[in-house]
């Protein structure tokens, strides 16, 4: 299973009323338990089998919280509540466009570690300006961004690794 | 300096007594012009050299060669750049084994090894969008007389030290251009499987049991089997295969 797909599956569950779900076949077992009650932690624990045949790829773990479940049924009290801000923040980010990582690597925001990250927050982008710094077995690459505008959201930390085609960073375009 | 041996590498050479880093000048060279593919930069006494992000590499005045190559290897997409380690690599083997009976080893990804030791170290730095490299300079420090070293750096050695005699700098630039023009155009005639071949004959450890240690300090015997398209080394360990990245594990000999 790849990371991707894991991705997507802790997605659907959430969306879900599913508590816990567990995947089971040869080569390994996948548990997910979420909590409910205050939405915001998914705890992934992912266990290779001992017979495991197949390539164990590097997994990072899955800390951050996922996009939150959908509003459980409204207590009476609330029922007039207007549409949950969650949702409207998913419409937000819609409207940004994204970096991806071309490749699989690590994740530097800067070319060495005495000096600032390539961009921040707030900072203009322009077509073929350098943002970061991945590198991947000793090979460094400056990553030229294809779009211009606003830096909205960095979405790695510096130093972490990142998959083929992970979201590097939101660009707001207007 | 003149290189007068190649086809294309080292037609235009920037030659400096000293530079702080020849990666660094070819860097800048790109972002003010439009270098033509093959040009390269070179010093006998580059002062603030480099390895990994935050490492660095020491050498000696006049005694080493550190060169950058800049090439446009468009026909490459991104996910494909290893093979650019193993043209380099394979090169700066080629050089060695010229000139020495000892096994010439490459250690993964691209360190030379003279035996168990350490002789070059090769930084690629390249820039890329989302379906093509832009440009690629190769970088390639060489120990070549410097006989005595830091007791700081673990196991370093020269090719001096190895064929017991001293090298001209000035010739050794000119055959490296030669052997890195060689394998480039080997990669460029689509010849990738031989290339691969070829690194894995000279991989260090390659079907040699030995210790490792992961990213946690976890140590493990294991067994090198290979390196996958993506330049992930491969080590069998209890009857099953680990695919490492660069950052996940150590040799411990």
């Amino acid at each position: 299973m790849t990371f991707k797909e894991i991705q997507e599956l802790i997605k659907l569950i959430n969306r879900s009323n599913l508590t816990e779900f567990k995947l089971k076949d040869k080569e390994f077992e996948l548990t997910i338990k979420t909590n409910k009650q205050d939405k915001t932690k998914t705890v992934v624990q992912q266990i290779p089998s001992v017979a495991a045949a197949s390539p164990v790829m590097p997994m990072p773990a899955v800390q951050q919280p996922v996009a939150p479940a959908a509003p459980a049924p409204a207590p009476a009290a609330s029922k007039a509540a207007p549409a949950a801000p969650a949702a409207e923040k998913v419409e937000d980010e819609s409207k940004y466009l994204a970096i991806k990582s071309p490749i699989v690597g690590t994740f530097y925001r800067s070319s060495s570690p005495e000096k600032g990250p390539y961009v921040k927050v707030g900072d203009k982008v322009e077509v073929n300006q350098v943002v970061c710094i991945v590198e991947a077995m000793k090979l460094f690459n400056e990553i030229e961004s294809e779009i211009s505008g606003t830096i909205v959201k960095v979405m790695v930390e510096d130093a972490q690794p990142v998959e083929y085609d992970q979201v590097l960073f939101l660009v707001d375009p207007s | 300096m003149n290189i007068n041996n190649t086809l294309f590498i080292g037609k235009v050479v920037h030659n400096y007594n000293e530079l702080p880093s020849t990666n660094v000048y070819a860097q800048d060279l790109l972002s003010k012009s439009l270098p033509i593919e093959g040009t390269v930069i070179t010093t006998f006494n580059q002062t603030a050299g480099r390895g990994q992000i935050g490492s660095k590499w020491i050498s000696e005045a006049d005694k080493n060669i550190s060169l950058s190559i800049i090439l446009y290897p468009h026909f490459l997409v991104p996910k494909e750049q290893f093979i650019l380690h193993t043209v380099s690599s394979l090169a700066v083997s080629d050089l060695l084994t010229k000139y020495l009976e000892d096994a010439v080893k490459v250690k993964w990804p691209n360190d030379i090894y003279i035996k168990d030791r350490k002789t070059s170290g090769i930084l690629t730095q390249n820039s890329i969008s989302t379906t093509k490299i832009n440009y690629s300079i190769i970088g390639i420090g060489l120990n070549v007389n410097q006989t005595d070293f830091p007791s700081t750096i673990p196991n370093p050695t020269s090719l001096k030290l190895a064929a017991k005699r001293d090298f001209n700098l000035e010739t050794l630039v000119s055959e490296l251009c030669l052997c890195v023009e060689h394998r480039y155009l080997q990669l460029k005639s689509g010849q990738q499987n031989s290339l691969k071949n070829n690194y894995l004959e000279r991989l260090y450890k390659l079907e040699e049991p030995a210790w490792y240690q992961r990213a946690d300090g976890s140590k493990f015997y294991g067994t090198i089997k290979g390196v996958d398209s993506m330049g992930r080394l491969i080590i069998e360990l209890n009857g099953h295969l680990e695919y490492f990245q660069i950052k996940e594990i150590s040799f411990l000999d």
